[in-house]
């Protein structure tokens, strides 16, 4: 009976010992990600394969620019007083300095498209989507540059261009008209929430 | 004297006799699902710009546009939930901007003589004309035919709120508001639209809308 009881006692204290140590390494690994040990401990750097290179982090940041994401775009170009499609009307995007020719409806092929998230805000709060430049030109009207369209990751984006036309008599000095699209109220609520004291109400937990 | 005595006298009269009626209090009137028609159009006020080209919510009015209903909710859904969230988290947000602007439609206010439904700024929805994208228009026309309204099928003001990310956002159930995060939490787990919705609005049902057919 005792024989047979202390080799079941030993068992227990190896597997608890061994849960113990092991979840000590991992809790330091968690720490060591975070650099909380890393003065203390060097870590073992391992290099990334190459399909971990594209996972998506926990904070959702992805860095673009060695390994941009692409979405899908389509734009439309209006008269912007008659709000028809104009035909034939020549878009540069800027970011791939690639240009593109609008149908009889307006509009441009699908075009793929980098989603370029701004790394001013990386470590503050993550932009939603990212941002372009279109520039439509079409003879007789006025340029439009269309700034900040908003380019969702993995999913299609359609953006409308307005072109204003010329009119010799009031027109008297022609020049771009700038259309900025805004940021996504969403992100700015959170980017506000960001820097928010407890003391400064906004949509907080008082006041839903 | 005299006709002070009478006026105290039906007073009293009116008084006695409503003890034994049962209470009716004064209310606006309430639109109930079925007897009141699907809105074809809705007018926005278009305010005038700030300084940086954004719509100004206490701007002035420059003028009021009548916009075709489903084009309107179109060009509000992905201004107001973000386009890459999850279906159902489009979904109830869809079912939620229609039925605001449905309450507004048969509610009009008048501002500095201009009479409209609801405007283009966050004092209502957020709307920018030409803005629909593909994923919230499918997640409209899925629900088009879909209402959440009171027991009583009458049809009320579902607002909602951005909330916190990653979080539930139980305090905005408790002030019968939808948190948008919060949609996009719950239908990251899985929920239904009607099961996003009846979290945040309780005590609600979803009816069908007679007459009125999927996109």
């Amino acid at each position: 009976m005792i024989m047979s009881y202390f080799p079941v006692q030993k068992y227990k204290i190896l597997i608890a010992a061994s849960i113990f140590v092991t979840s000590m390494l991992a809790s330091a690994n968690g720490l060591l990600v975070h650099g909380a040990l890393a003065s203390e401990t060097k870590p073992i750097v391992t290099p990334p394969k190459q399909s971990d290179q594209t996972t998506i982090p926990p904070s959702g940041y992805v860095p673009v620019l060695p390994d941009p994401h692409y979405g899908m775009l389509r734009v439309k170009v209006l008269d912007g007083r008659t709000l028809k499609p104009l035909p034939d009307a020549e878009i540069v995007l800027l970011e791939t300095e690639k240009r593109y020719r609008t149908d009889k409806l307006g509009l441009t092929p699908w075009i793929k498209a980098p989603v370029l998230r701004s790394a001013r805000f990386r470590f503050l709060v993550n932009e939603l989507h990212g941002q372009l430049t279109l520039i439509s030109y079409k003879n007789g009207y006025r340029d439009s540059i269309h700034m900040g369209v908003r380019m969702n990751d993995g999913s299609p984006t359609k953006t409308t261009i307005w072109q204003y036309k010329i009119d010799p008599t009031a027109d008297t000095r022609v020049e771009p008209v700038l259309y900025q699209e805004p940021y996504h109220r969403l992100w700015l609520i959170k980017l506000a929430d960001r820097f928010r004291r407890p003391s400064q109400l906004g949509e907080g937990y008082e006041h839903p | 004297m005299r006709l002070i005595l009478t006026r105290t006298g039906a007073a009293l009269a009116i008084s006695t006799l409503t003890c034994f009626l049962p209470i009716q209090p004064a209310s606006a009137q309430t639109y109930i699902i079925g007897s009141t028609g699907f809105p074809s159009t809705i007018r926005v006020a278009i305010r005038q710009n700030n300084a940086f080209g954004e719509p100004d919510p206490r701007g002035p009015i420059i003028y009021v546009s009548t916009i075709n209903f489903d084009q309107y909710c179109q060009d509000v859904l992905p201004n107001e939930w973000y386009p890459t969230w999850p279906i159902a988290s489009l979904e109830a947000g869809a079912i939620a901007v229609k039925m605001f602007g449905w309450y507004h439609h048969l509610h009009p206010v008048t501002v500095g003589g201009f009479t409209f439904d609801v405007d283009n700024t966050v004092n209502f929805q957020l709307f920018r004309a030409q803005s629909d994208q593909d994923q919230t228009n499918q997640a409209y026309q899925n629900t088009r035919n879909l209402a959440y309204v009171m027991p009583d099928k009458t049809i009320f003001e579902l607002n909602y709120r951005a909330g916190y990310e990653n979080n539930p956002n139980w305090q905005y159930r408790n002030a019968q508001k939808m948190s948008q995060w919060g949609s996009q939490y719950w239908a990251a787990l899985g929920r239904t639209p009607l099961q996003i919705l009846e979290f945040y609005y309780v005590n609600r049902m979803l009816v069908t809308i007679p007459g009125v057919g999927k996109g």
